[in-house]
């Protein structure tokens, strides 16, 4: 073995090039290092999306002395050509070469659909220049799916030199040839040594040919995999990208496990007869000076007119709105955050970034109608973006934490996300791709990981297990969805982990998780650049029409310290906006976001009775049981109130001593440290939440204040608090946060209690600055639920799908406030959900299935006298007329469902050119055939089918004398129950969830007098997993138990399935009461805490889309 | 038993027990296997359900001669006039059939009416008054029933006493002439389910036969006549099918299969001997056969050929009549040839399959120009373990004993390394368990011969990998 040989991989794959590479780019990355390679070149197929994860991982690893200083990474890509062309692995030599090779991506992407690229040879020589090529001899592409209708890209940029169009090179010659004359002294042959059998004869014959045309040979491994160990994992991932079994595969499979690294004695020995092969790798690396941290990047300056510099202009915007604002002067709290503000932005030089977001908010409004935004998070943090009109919090009076937005010492950028009207983002999406152009905007990546129940399939099909197994096992995974697939739960479905089949399932699937699948666009974080986007980054189309995307995902971007801004869609805002117009109209006064009446008592005392259905955040079940136990009186009370309910300061066990520290039941105190502390350091954090931390800001707060902490590593505090994947770096704080308490002076026991709060947060603790923002929502949408329900039903209706409802529980709820709501008719209703002399008119939308256009056109043709009438004056389908009868809307017709739908069958729909001159009725009277009527059950049942929802009764009304003669009790008389009573209640089911660690299940059911809400320990559960996962009526049989506020819970022990009764009602309509939007089994949400795709730092809330 | 259905896989039929803990048909696996994780399934296969119906069917032909399948689960059986032996009774005969499926561990659902259409009705729900069955039996698709449902008209009661016409205008006069059909107002006959064949030849006797020898001259006189049809329709027969009706009712049937279309009697003639002789139950003729039929299900064009003079022999045709008749003596599994299997494992890159069971491969990968080949002209079924001497860890060899003789080498070339699939053995995915991996070489030795070799194991895998010769080349 010789020592002292030098080589660098430069063929090297990740596990982003889908399906193909099996290891992470880290792992390729440190175990390069490791084998004594100089460098190693990470060069994904036509992709770059794995090389910041590898040049984050070294960078970390020499932060951490654990590589040796002089080892390398070289970046590139390899590019697979559709037309014949062998693979070519290029590596920028400069910046540039990397904006030539991004651009050219680009151009290949932009032609395939999402997720594919497809180049020509012509591509590469129209962008070749500071590229340095390995020409491999063989291709390795597939076939590939060229786009419909690309969307509209401008590719080029006036540098365009005239060149003739490069046809495909015939033969490896050739592409030598070819591209020496396009690029002399950058072109390599690559080769490799397999053990194919005549390696060596091919090594001698490329060399002779490399050598006719002057190439350099370049001996390269291309390897697929960090160790050699993880050659079944690669040829499961063969078997799973061609759709086969392994032992099906066959050939398709490699023949060996020669695709690992190799170190470089060993590939000295395997090129001993070409060891100038082994040196030229040498040569090649020292003609590359890029690397990632040379991206610099620059921020749009469109937004600021000319003559003024980006911080001038954003000050002068921000200081004379502060002005408007204080006419009598700045108050010298205001003069001093603005300072500190304006300084920091100045120094990281960030002015270009809120003048964007200001950019973007400005077009939102100024459209007509304008479109409702409000920023979130902890942008709400920050004076500027309040007075920018970003955000609707004033963080001078909230006392809010600038630095959890933007500090000095965080080398990160802001992250400033909006909200956006779920229905109108699109068109905010599409304004800035016009403002910007598709070359300098794109939306930001998600990685699509590998869960459990896809690898399980995946894997489960390539080792060859059948269908029903794979989907018994990934059925399993339901409410599990660590990284791991639990024993237990193997052997819970009935296999043996013992199996060798089972084992290696197992196996793989542990080893697959965590590997990216593919790449999906961000729900809607833009990146912006003053030059072209594609010289930084390759862009995708996105499989939705008109979306163009970049490879990269969030982490990738804050590695780079690129900027982002999320542009998010929430539903509530949709409704809001529609309830303001319907004030409007209806001559109900006329409001905006910031001038709806605050503090009003009405709204606390409609919300501390838990009377909180369709309202924002606060409608969940734990928040309505939460409400009247913590009664809101004032804004911040609501604040409060969303970030309490949250899995963080429940898992932490704040909820209970807040609660009764707020009620007075406790004393409230604030531990002090020892002197010369302030003894009221403490009191100043805390004392708006009675002592008790629960916003991350508090938990940094205290870290920083209590126990000494620098901003920064509070603020890494936090981020180990908010990804789980840091998880592991928890423990170094516990030990610092503990022990600096102590030695400040504060009682070990306390600081231990502390720092358990704060690791409570890490399955989510809310900013405060973000509860807020969210605080402000829940109030405007309580007060026009208390003041406007019709309205806000109708809003709410109009805006779905939204919110943790069905239409039916939130038509139902408005009835219980005296609302009157009238049913769908031909002759009333138009498409929307509409306000009819102060009552709610249903709209045509409820009926599934109905078409806008329809409804428009009824709406213009109106009035009808009958349903041929309707179908010629509307030009109706007969879908439609039989939707409109079977939706029980032709009353007014003197139609009843099925005289309806009777009439409805033989009335010609659109009309026949023959027979549009006559204008006479065309059908002849029928003899009366008298249909039977139909029962009022079945017009529920059938109400139920076409619209989710009846007007004419609760489908538990018709089988009330079946269950009262069994004994089982309404919802009313259950929750009139005394505590302790063990009863019988039955009732549609309306969600069943299972928070948090899933020790309980929560079901609630409705009848027609109102809801029960069960909770089944899950001991229980298992036992009677058929009958609560089974049931759309069970019958609950517990013991009811009262909180002291009245709150009234069944403690289930017993689930009985009675679905079938609901058939009593009608044999030819389903009774289909729906569930709930929050229903976890028929909708399944994975755990909070769960997989690294999910984590952000704000959890999702069911609202977002 | 269940069915990719939609997309999903869903339950196809379901066991009694499954539909008494509320399972039914349709219902997607996972919601089944949620509600009862304990479930056993199996794949449904409709295929087999048809040839159990087909059986059923055959043995119904001792009713009536118009038997009918009805897919997926029914069977059709016109009963005009075939009662008399039992009394002219309907319903005796219905117990007699209901009887023997019993006997055959089969539920059936038998129902008597005067048209198929209300018999197929009144079976399907189990009831005699066809006034009381849902509109479903209409069979008029889910649109028409659901809007009849909707209509509030629930039963053939609620559509028989209203005027039809409003009904043909919604429906369809189809839907109408269903209705009069059900009601048994109107008569449609049923096609018998036996296809035609293309050629049948029958031979009755008034005394049954039950020597052998006079079974097998009928069978002569039949295959001549047989082959003179086929002849005048420039056919061949691909499969012979010889029915021996036995005077109590008993069916025996013997087919023959053959490669390419034939009528040559006397080639069919030793067909047909040899299944008879390679019976494994010899024909029972119990009181003997009083008809014998000849049927040829299926058939090709073979147009005359004619022989040359020279006398020309046609090869391949040569061979697909050895491959018969090699079959039917010896077994259609006895008889085989090679096929390319997908496996980088040399031995197993090529399989023996059973020659009848389609067209041998034709299309072997052709070498490369100017390559020389890869692979051994004759490879050993077992590797044969020699002692070879090569240089550590993965050098060629430098000579080997083989036979007791030893062989220098001289050239060589490889390694060709190949790893062991890992996915037949029982921990192969483990580090080290995969089995070893293959370094094969190409070698020649001083006296010119050249053959496979292979290292079994590479170093880091075993200490003292073992070394095979695998094959030789010419």
């Amino acid at each position: 073995m010789t020592q002292d040989a030098v080589y660098a991989e430069l063929v090297a794959a990740t596990n982003y090039s889908f399906l193909r590479g099996a290891s992470h780019p880290a792992d390729m990355v440190l175990q390069a290092a490791a084998l004594g390679l100089s460098a190693i070149g990470i060069a994904d197929r036509n992709s770059v999306a794995g090389v910041v994860r590898a040049w984050v991982a070294v960078k970390k690893a020499k932060a951490e002395n654990v590589l040796p200083p002089a080892f390398r990474l070289v970046t590139g890509s390899r590019l697979v050509f559709a037309d014949g062309t062998p693979d070519i692995v290029a590596y920028p030599k400069n910046r540039k070469g990397w904006g030539r090779l991004t651009r050219l991506l680009t151009v290949g992407n932009m032609r395939s659909n999402k997720g594919g690229c497809i180049l020509r040879f012509d591509d590469l020589a129209g962008y070749l220049e500071d590229l340095l090529l390995i020409i491999l001899p063989q291709s390795t592409a597939e076939e590939t799916n060229p786009h419909k209708n690309p969307v509209e890209y401008s590719h080029a940029d006036g540098g365009e030199k005239l060149r003739l169009v490069e046809a495909t090179p015939a033969d490896l010659d050739e592409v030598m040839l070819r591209l020496k004359k396009l690029a002399p002294d950058r072109v390599w042959l690559g080769i490799c040594m397999h053990g194919r059998g005549k390696d060596r004869r091919r090594l001698e014959e490329q060399r002779a040919v490399a050598k006719q045309c002057d190439v350099p040979i370049l001996a390269v491994n291309d390897a697929l995999y960090a160790d050699v160990t993880a050659r079944p994992l690669h040829d499961v991932l063969t078997a799973i990208r061609l759709g086969v079994s392994v032992d099906q595969a066959g050939t398709r499979l490699e023949a060996n496990a020669e695709r690992y690294l190799k170190s470089p004695a060993e590939m000295t020995r395997l090129f001993a007869r070409a060891p100038e092969a082994i040196a030229e790798s040498q040569k090649f690396l020292n003609q590359i000076a890029f690397d990632l941290s040379q991206l610099k990047y620059e921020y749009p300056n469109e937004p600021v007119p000319g003559g003024w510099a980006p911080q001038d202009w954003l000050e002068h915007l921000v200081r004379s709105e502060a002005e408007r604002r204080h006419p009598d002067g700045l108050p010298p709290k205001w003069v001093r955050a603005l300072d500190e503000e304006f300084t920091l932005v100045r120094q990281k030089n960030y002015a270009c970034y809120f003048l964007t977001v200001h950019d973007i908010v400005h077009f939102a409004r100024s459209q007509d109608p304008p479109i409702l935004c409000q920023g979130r998070g902890s942008a709400a943090n920050s004076v500027i973006c309040y007075l920018l009109g970003i955000t609707s919090v004033d963080p001078v009076a909230n006392n809010l934490l600038f630095s959890r937005f933007l500090s000095e010492e965080r080398d990160e950028p802001p992250d400033i996300d909006v909200d956006f009207e779920h229905e109108r983002r699109e068109e905010v999406m599409q304004y800035v791709y016009r403002r910007f152009k598709r070359h300098r905007a794109g939306i930001a990546a998600t990685v699509i990981h590998y869960r459990p129940r896809s690898t399980v399939r995946e894997v489960g099909k390539a080792i060859g297990l059948t269908e029903d197994v794979t989907a018994r096992l990934a059925g399993t995974v339901w409410g599990s969805f660590g990284r791991d697939l639990p024993e237990a739960r193997l052997i819970e479905a009935g296999f043996d982990p013992d199996n060798p089949h089972i084992a290696r399932l197992h196996v793989f699937v542990g080893q697959l998780l965590d590997f990216p699948r593919h790449l999906s666009q961000h729900v809607g974080g833009y990146v912006l650049t003053e030059n072209r986007l594609d010289e930084t980054v390759p862009i995708h189309n996105g499989a939705m029409a008109d979306r163009t995307f970049i490879e990269w995902d969030k982490d990738d971007i804050d590695a780079l310290n690129l900027l982002k801004v999320d542009i998010l869609a929430l539903g509530m805002l949709t409704c809001i906006r529609k309830s303001f117009e319907m004030l409007r109209q209806t001559g109900g006064g006329d409001y905006s976001l910031d001038s709806v009446p605050t503090e009003d008592p009405a709204v606390y005392a409609m919300l501390q009775n838990g009377d909180s259905i369709g309202t924002f955040q606060v409608e969940s079940r734990a928040q309505i049981n939460m409400l009247p136990r913590l009664k809101p009186k004032t804004f911040y009370d609501l604040v409060i109130q969303i970030a309490i309910v949250r899995p963080g300061p429940i898992e932490g066990d704040m909820v209970h001593p807040y609660l009764r520290r707020r009620n007075g039941e406790e004393k409230v105190e604030y531990p002090s440290p020892a002197p010369p502390h302030d003894p009221n350091e403490l009191h100043d954090i805390l004392y708006r939440t009675c002592g008790v931390p629960l916003f991350q800001e508090q938990a940094m707060k205290l870290a920083m204040v209590a126990a000494a902490f620098t901003p920064d590593e509070a603020n890494g505090l936090r981020r180990a608090m908010a990804t789980f994947r840091n998880s592991g770096t928890m423990p170094e704080y516990k030990d610092k946060m503990i022990n600096g308490m102590v030695q400040r002076g504060y009682q070990q026991d306390f600081a231990e209690r502390c720092y358990k709060q704060i690791e409570g947060f890490g399955s989510y603790g809310f900013p405060e600055s973000h509860a807020q923002a969210f605080a402000h929502l829940v109030y405007i949408s309580s007060w026009l639920k208390c003041h406007h329900p019709a309205i806000f039903t109708a809003a709410l209706l109009n805006s779905q799908p939204m919110g943790f409802y069905a239409p039916a529980q939130l038509v139902q709820d408005a009835r219980n406030h005296q609302v009157d709501v009238r049913a769908i008719d031909v002759n009333f209703s138009a498409w929307d959900n509409e306000i009819e002399a102060s009552a709610l008119r249903l709209g045509l939308r409820q009926i599934g299935g109905f078409h806008k256009d329809w409804a428009v056109a009824i709406a213009a043709a109106r009035p009808f006298t009958s349903l041929e009438e309707l179908a010629r004056k509307a030009k109706l389908p007969a879908r439609a007329l039989h939707l409109l009868a079977d939706a029980d809307a032709l009353r007014s017709l003197n139609l009843d469902r099925r005289a309806g739908g009777w009439e409805a069958r033989r009335t010609p729909s659109d009309e026949l050119p023959l027979f549009a001159a006559a204008d006479a009725r065309e059908l002849a009277q029928e003899p009366e055939i008298a249909l039977p009527v139909m029962p009022v059950s079945e017009h529920v049942a059938a109400d139920y089918q076409m619209t989710r929802m009846s007007l004419k009764g609760h489908p538990m009304e018709f089988l009330r004398d079946m269950f009262a003669a069994e004994g089982i009790l309404t919802c009313a008389q259950t929750d009139a129950a005394k505590h302790g009573a063990r009863v019988k209640t039955a009732g549609a089911v309306l969600t069943r969830q299972r928070p948090g660690k899933g020790n309980a299940i929560f079901i609630t059911i409705e009848d027609e007098t109102g809801v029960t809400n069960a909770l089944l320990w899950s001991r229980l559960f298992e036992r009677q997993r058929r009958a609560v996962m089974a049931s759309r009526l069970m019958v609950i049989e517990g013991e009811v138990q009262r909180s002291k506020e009245g709150v009234v819970h069944l403690m289930a022990t017993h689930i009985t399935d009675r679905s079938h009764e609901l058939e009593r009602l009608s044999h030819d309509h389903d009774v289909n009461v729906p569930f709930s939007r929050s229903d976890e089994f028929a909708q399944p949400v994975y755990p909070r805490h769960g997989h690294p795709r999910d984590v952000r730092l704000l959890p999702k809330s069911r609202d977002f889309h | 038993m269940v069915e990719k259905q939609r997309g999903a896989m869903r339950l196809a039929a379901c066991d009694p027990a499954a539909l008494a803990l509320g399972l039914s048909g349709g219902m997607a696996l996972a919601d089944a296997r949620a509600r009862v994780p304990e479930l056993a399934v199996f794949d449904h296969d409709p295929a087999a359900d048809l040839d159990l119906l087909g059986w059923i069917a055959d043995g119904c032909e001792r009713y009536s001669p118009a038997c009918m399948i009805d897919p997926p689960q029914g069977l059709l059986i016109d009963i005009t006039g075939c009662t008399y032996h039992f009394g002219d009774d309907g319903v005796r005969l219905a117990k007699d059939l209901k009887q023997r499926l019993r006997r055959h561990g089969l539920t059936g659902q038998i129902a008597l009416g005067a048209t198929p259409d209300s018999a197929r009705a009144k079976a399907r729900y189990a009831k005699q008054a066809i006034h009381a069955l849902p509109v479903e039996a209409l069979d008029a698709g889910d649109k028409v029933h659901q809007a009849l449902r909707r209509a509030g008209l629930k039963t053939l009661q609620d559509l028989a006493c209203r005027p039809r016409k409003a009904f043909a205008a919604r429906f369809g006069k189809a839907t109408v002439v269903t209705l009069a059909r059900l009601l048994e107002e109107e008569d449609a006959r049923i096609t018998p389910r036996r296809h035609v064949p293309v050629v049948s030849v029958t031979q009755n006797f008034a005394e049954p036969i039950s020597r052998t020898h006079d079974v097998l001259d009928t069978i002569a006189t039949l295959t001549g006549k047989a082959a003179a049809q086929l002849n005048d329709g420039s056919q061949g027969g691909r499969r012979f099918e010889v029915s021996l009706f036995r005077s109590d009712g008993h069916i025996a049937r013997l087919a023959v299969d053959t490669g390419a279309p034939t009528r040559d009697s006397a080639l069919l003639m030793r067909l047909i001997r040899e299944r008879i002789d390679a019976l494994s139950d010899p024909l029972d003729p119990g009181f003997g056969y009083d008809l014998i039929q000849l049927t040829v299900p299926t058939a090709d064009i073979l147009l005359p050929s004619q022989a040359g003079l020279d006398t020309k022999v046609d090869r391949s045709a040569q061979t697909e009549a050895l491959i018969d008749r090699l079959s039917v003596r010896l077994g259609r599994d006895r008889v085989r040839y090679f096929e390319e299997r997908n496996s980088h494992i040399p031995e197993r890159a090529v399989v023996e399959c059973a020659a009848q069971s389609g067209q041998p491969q034709k299309d072997w990968p052709k070498p490369a120009e100017a390559e020389p080949p890869m692979r051994p002209f004759r490879l050993f079924e077992t590797p044969q373990r020699v002692e070879a001497l090569a240089s550590i860890p993965d050098g060629p060899p430098r000579q080997f004993r083989w036979r007791k003789s030893l062989h220098h080498i001289v050239a060589y070339e490889g390694p060709e390394r190949i790893a062991a699939e890992w996915w037949r053995r029982k921990a192969g995915h483990e580090q080290g368990k995969g089995g070893p991996t293959r370094d094969y070489y190409r070698v020649e030795d001083s006296e010119g011969r050249r053959f496979w070799l292979f290292r079994h194991g590479l170093y880091s895998e075993t200490d003292a990998p073992i070394w095979y010769l695998h094959g030789l080349f010419a």
